[in-house]
């Protein structure tokens, strides 16, 4: 006969995980970096990168306004502060704060990531459609492409590191940047423009479903200022793709030269 | 004034003692009070002394654990359920009484009493239902501090509503789902304290086996439906808060899992029953719709309200519900009962459902079934209001029938609801057995032989909140010292190896029918004779039947699997077992009873469809006593014996109810 | 009506598990789900075999008991309802229909379709409550509430527990769960009094057992109480808001 016969009363309590009696006396500590803070660092990150991408189109929006200008605000953005600053100061001061948070936001973004795949269990996910399931689901995709365009915009357009830059890149000099000649260089092959343009495309994915989150992951809850803040995000990355996007393409059809 | 009982008709019953209630005399609206005041208590540092196993986590359960727990007791808490969250007092939809009186409409605690005495069809005690009114402000202050979102007004005060067979309002609700919201907050105090590690707590696990020494309730035997070990836990109280028994009829509005196992082994051990035939029928339910039904989901009253019940006056009618014209519809409440047409009591509608049905005139695929329509209310009122006011039910029959009763009658027929009957206790709550108390509707108290609408909740909350802590400590105060049982007793080891037969017994038939099977059969056999209606014939009938399938259980269940590890149709079949003996005493005590009251309809006696009462032979509450060896893995021969406890009213004018 | 269904068959917490193939036959469409589950058990026992095993409760959507995996979303193809009242008539005759326990890494398979889900009794046990003990609470009148506050906080108190948003969730996330009681209590004034300590010890033990959120919101697709996301953002500002609640 399979009983087991057995009169040991042992008192079964919850059975994982043990938490301290009288928690509410002896605040429980979490042992790891918990997963609220993760997020809460990848909404900050993100409003950072957010903000600066905003910025960023606002300054190559000015490609419109001449080789000149552009070329003027290029070298500005290097000099600003001066003489009060070193040269290239506030540069190196939104580098630094930029790739701290590129940093952050890619290992925040790693260890929930491998969380959520271990919570996942061993039956695989199966999606249904959700809500936000197919952006979601695409954030990790579309963050790897991101990190990868960074390094390939910055050896493009920065550092001239051949092959990646075009032909002609012109370094910065002490009294003149060469930007708009570079961007024209670098935009006028065909590839590249492409490159650019899809690039756009994945980056205002990223950051309309970032700064959706973002309303969700800082505790905004009334629903007009839930609707007011997702609507700006969603702005910000529809003018993020045209405004960027259209640089590439009127170089190509010979708008911008 | 002596009392005596009269001769049972029930064959082979021995009438038993005349009970004492322990009621403290006098006036019962203050003898709650000067009950408590006698009461005595326990230091608070001897408290963690002593050990009470509370068997249940329904409203009753949670609140005399999470009570008994901050007062220091150390508890432990059982469930069969996944987790205790999941007890059925989950799904009560209507609301909560409470006799707070607020409002001008001159509601009184007195004007409750009356109102739950009279419901109760003059079968209840007087005291206790003072007691529960008097309870009842707690009640809802507690639990709304504790999470319960009540329903408001818009000026901010709690709202109430008016509820079935009351004039005054006084049922708090929240929504349709009162119970759920109540039962939630009961178990997250019970967590609370699970939290803390006063409550230990229990879940997948089933009490099987009372552990009795010296006459007294020491601890249970519990089988873990994990692992399928089974375990001791010695105790120096038990608390048993197990719920109702309706689905020894199979087909219920309670939970699949409900059962009276832990009863019916408390009253094998020679706890009493009392009234185990009082059983509520509830007029709308769902309808059984496929062979494989395996429960009736209830529809909230409130359709009564604007819905009319009518039945083709052809018998065997098969045309669509549409295609029968006005004049050969029979709108069978309305014509029976002018006065109260369709808002007429619970037990009156389901009475009347069920003669149509039984006539041939039932409706739908199966004929089991009378139409509810609100075409008319649609008419009338607009079918805006008509959504408004009854959209989720009108959801809820849309997703388990699949028809729109925007256009089509809804179909319903009564079925089981409530259990008034349960295990007899004192004032205290304590069952004849020392140490064993019960709470919430496996108790008998409070309802007499008809429950009102929303006091379930109520006397559950009541029980577990306010009186059980009490009255417990009062048991266990002179009990400071005293040894529980040991692991290797003979009270343990005897208990321990009676359940362990009974596993290896039900395993080893290898018989050729499943315990469902005999639980539909049993189910069938006590609808048709101890159901809506009774008589003399029918119960008899019943009896005989009960008794042959109890036989043919033992000999030819068939459980598959082992006795480790989940094994549900173990479960089931030892649920199944116990059913068998509980629905034959439940046929003895409705042939025993020679009057109609409340739910208990004797065909014998009515007067033109009215209950008839026979208050002096019948005012006294039965409280049964099974004699046969305590051997729970064969059939033994049940012989029963009567005790009576005789009821007397001093405040509440005896009167017959009166529909009309 | 007639359904072919694979239905995941594990012995016990330790057995690998696998996927059994049974045919049912003349099903009515009427029936639900766990019916049907019944009715094959019947079966099974009359062959000998050992019936699935599978929990169930009130079978009127309301205790949470119920929860199983159908063709891989949790409770079945009708959106925002149990197990238990899913009826056949989504299926067309003849379909395969695959059954599989609530899945997620938090809930470990028991046997069968039988899942452990304590972890949620853990997060209510953590912070869930309210340090009141029985008779100390004041005249519910004594406060007053809103209409809508109350009923506000009622949708979220409607949750029933049943696990169903933390097998949607690609990453096993009970963040709905957890947001929808912190929630409820958050709205009501006597609960909120604890609600800094509250949102601390419920989120650490959500966190312990359970995935982050990516807002997916898979889980208001699935909730059979239609609880709604914005529990998800309340749990989040009531975690931030303890953060910065003075201590003195």
């Amino acid at each position: 006969m399979s009983v087991t016969p057995d009169t040991g009363a042992t008192p079964v309590t919850l059975n994982k995980p043990e938490l301290p009696p009288q928690f509410r006396v002896s605040a429980r500590r979490q042992k790891r970096l918990p997963n609220w803070g993760l997020k809460a660092v990848m909404a900050i990150t993100g409003v950072i990168g957010a903000l600066f991408l905003a910025m960023h189109l606002f300054g190559n929006l000015k490609v419109y306004t001449g080789a000149e200008h552009f070329n003027k605000y290029a070298y500005w953005l290097r000099h600003v502060g001066e003489p009060l600053l070193p040269a290239n100061a506030v540069v190196w001061v939104l580098r630094v704060v930029l790739a701290g948070c590129i940093v952050l936001h890619i290992v925040s973004a790693a260890i929930l990531w491998v969380r959520g795949r271990k919570a996942r269990g061993k039956f695989s996910a199966k999606r249904r459609g959700g809500l936000r399931s197919f952006e979601a689901t695409l954030m990790p995709l579309t963050g790897i492409c991101i990190a990868l365009f960074v390094v390939f915009h910055i050896a493009d357009l920065t550092l001239g590191v051949q092959p990646l830059a075009s032909e002609t890149f012109q370094e910065p000099t002490d009294t003149a940047a060469f930007a708009y000649q570079n961007l024209i260089a670098s935009f006028s092959r065909p590839w590249s423009a492409a490159i650019y343009i899809v690039m756009m495309v994945l980056l205002s994915i990223h950051v309309s479903h970032g700064l959706y989150t973002v309303v969700s992951d800082l505790g905004a809850l009334g629903k007009r200022l839930r609707a007011v803040l997702i609507t700006i995000g969603g702005a910000t990355a529809v003018f993020i793709l045209l405004g960027n996007a259209s640089i590439p393409i009127a170089v190509l059809i010979g708008v911008l030269s | 004034m002596t009392f005596t009982p009269p001769l049972s008709a029930a064959p082979g019953v021995t009438l038993g003692s005349v009970l004492d209630a322990k009621i403290p005399t006098g006036d019962p609206e203050t003898a709650w009070l000067r009950r408590r005041q006698e009461y005595r208590v326990i230091n608070p540092a001897n408290r963690k002394k002593f050990t009470v196993a509370v068997v249940g986590t329904g409203l009753a359960g949670c609140g005399a654990a999470a009570a008994l727990a901050e007062l220091g007791f150390e508890v432990h808490a059982f469930c069969y359920q996944d987790s205790p969250r999941r007890a059925h007092s989950i799904a009560a939809q209507g609301g909560i009484n409470a006799a707070r009186a607020r409002k001008v409409d001159n509601d009184s605690l007195y004007r409750f009493v009356v109102d739950t005495v009279k419901g109760g069809d003059f079968r209840g005690r007087e005291a206790e239902a003072y007691r529960l009114g008097q309870e009842s402000l707690r009640v809802i202050d507690h639990l709304n501090a504790v999470g319960a979102p009540f329903a408001r007004e818009y000026g901010g005060a709690l709202a109430t509503r008016s509820f079935g067979g009351v004039q005054v309002s006084r049922t708090y609700y929240t929504r349709g789902q009162t119970g759920q919201q109540l039962q939630l907050s009961a178990y997250q105090q019970l967590m609370r304290q699970v939290q803390i590690g006063t409550i230990k707590l229990h879940p997948r696990t089933e009490m099987l086996d009372l552990i009795m020494e010296d006459g007294a309730a020491r601890g249970v035997i519990v089988r873990d439906l994990s692992t399928g070990k089974i375990h001791a836990q010695p105790a120096d109280a038990v608390i048993l808060a197990t719920g109702g028994y309706g689905t020894v009829y199979y087909l219920s509005t309670l939970a699949i899992g409900c059962n009276a196992s832990a009863a019916w082994r408390a009253h094998r051990h020679g706890a009493y029953l009392g009234y185990p035939s009082l059983v509520q029928f509830h007029p709308t339910c769902l309808p059984v719709m496929t062979p494989w039904q395996s429960k009736t989901i209830l529809m909230s009253e409130s359709l009564r309200n604007d819905g009319r019940m009518w039945v083709p006056l052809t018998a065997g009618d098969e045309r669509a519900p549409g295609n029968i014209p006005e004049s050969e519809r029979d709108y069978y409440l309305e014509r029976k009962y002018p006065a109260y047409g369709n808002l007429s009591p619970r037990d009156i509608s389901s009475r009347a459902g069920k003669e149509q049905i039984d006539s041939g005139h039932g409706v739908g695929p199966m004929h089991n079934a009378t139409y509810l329509d609100l075409t008319d209310a649609i008419k009338r009122l607009g079918a805006d209001v008509v959504w408004e006011r009854y959209s989720n039910l009108i959801e809820m029959y849309r997703m388990a029938v699949g028809e729109d009763p925007m256009r089509t009658p809804i179909r319903i027929a009564p079925n089981t609801h409530y259990t008034m009957g349960g295990l007899w206790v004192d004032y205290n709550l304590m069952s004849n057995i020392p140490g064993l108390f019960v709470g919430g509707e496996a108790n008998f108290s409070y309802h007499g032989a008809n429950r009102l609408g929303a006091n379930s909740l109520l006397s559950a909350s009541v029980d577990g909140w306010f009186v059980l802590p009490y009255a417990v400590m009062d048991y266990l105060a002179p009990k400071l010292g005293q040894a529980r049982p040991a692991l290797d007793s003979p009270a343990v080891t005897q208990a321990h190896s009676r359940v362990l037969e009974r596993t290896e017994r039900l395993l080893s038939v290898h018989g050729t029918r499943t315990p469902t099977e005999f639980h539909k059969q049993l189910g069938s056999y006590l609808w048709e004779g101890c159901g809506l209606n009774r008589s003399d014939k029918s119960l008899k009938k019943a009896i005989a039947q009960i008794r042959t399938l109890r036989a043919e259980f033992w000999q030819d269940v068939l459980v598959t699997g082992k006795g480790v590890g989940i094994n549900q149709t173990l479960e089931k079949a030892g649920r199944v077992a116990d059913f068998m003996e509980l629905a034959e005493l439940m046929c003895i005590d409705a042939l025993d009873r020679s009057e109609s009251c409340g739910a208990h309809f004797r065909l014998e006696h009515q007067e033109a469809g009215e209950a008839v009462r026979d208050d002096d032979q019948w005012m006294f509450a039965s409280a049964w006593a099974t004699d046969a060896p305590l051997d729970f893995a064969s059939n033994p021969e049940l012989k029963f014996t009567r005790h009576a406890e005789p009821l007397e009213y001093s405040n509440v004018h005896v009167a017959r109810r009166n529909y009309q | 009506m007639k359904l072919t269904l694979q239905i995941w068959r594990q012995a016990g917490d330790t057995d690998s598990g696998h996927y059994e193939t049974f045919e049912v036959d003349q099903l009515d469409a009427g029936m639900s789900i766990l019916e049907m589950l019944d009715r094959l058990n019947e079966q099974l026992l009359h062959e000998g075999k050992e019936a699935i095993a599978y929990d169930s409760e009130c079978r009127e959507s309301i205790c949470g008991t119920c929860g199983i995996n159908v063709n891989g979303r949790p409770h079945g193809p009708q959106p925002h309802v149990t197990s238990c009242m899913q009826r056949l008539r989504s299926f067309h005759d003849g379909a395969t229909v695959r059954i599989e326990p609530l899945r997620a890494g938090a809930f470990p398979v028991k046997k069968d379709l039988v899942t452990d889900r304590g972890g949620l009794d853990r997060i209510i046990a953590a912070g869930g409550t309210v340090s009141l003990m029985a008779g100390t609470a004041p005249d519910s009148d004594a406060i007053s509430v809103g209409h809508d506050q109350v009923e506000r906080a009622l949708d979220f108190a409607a949750c029933i527990g049943c696990g169903a948003c933390v097998s949607a969730c690609p990453n096993g996330a009970a963040v709905l769960f957890t947001g929808a009681k912190i929630t409820h209590l958050t709205m009501l004034p006597i609960p909120a009094i604890e609600r800094n300590e509250r949102a601390t010890y419920m989120v650490a033990a959500m966190e312990d057992e359970f995935g982050p959120c990516s807002l997916y919101g898979e889980c208001v697709l699935v909730c059979p109480q239609n609880v709604p996301l914005s529990a998800i953002g309340s749990l989040n500002k009531e975690r931030l808001r303890s953060l910065f609640h003075p201590r003195i």
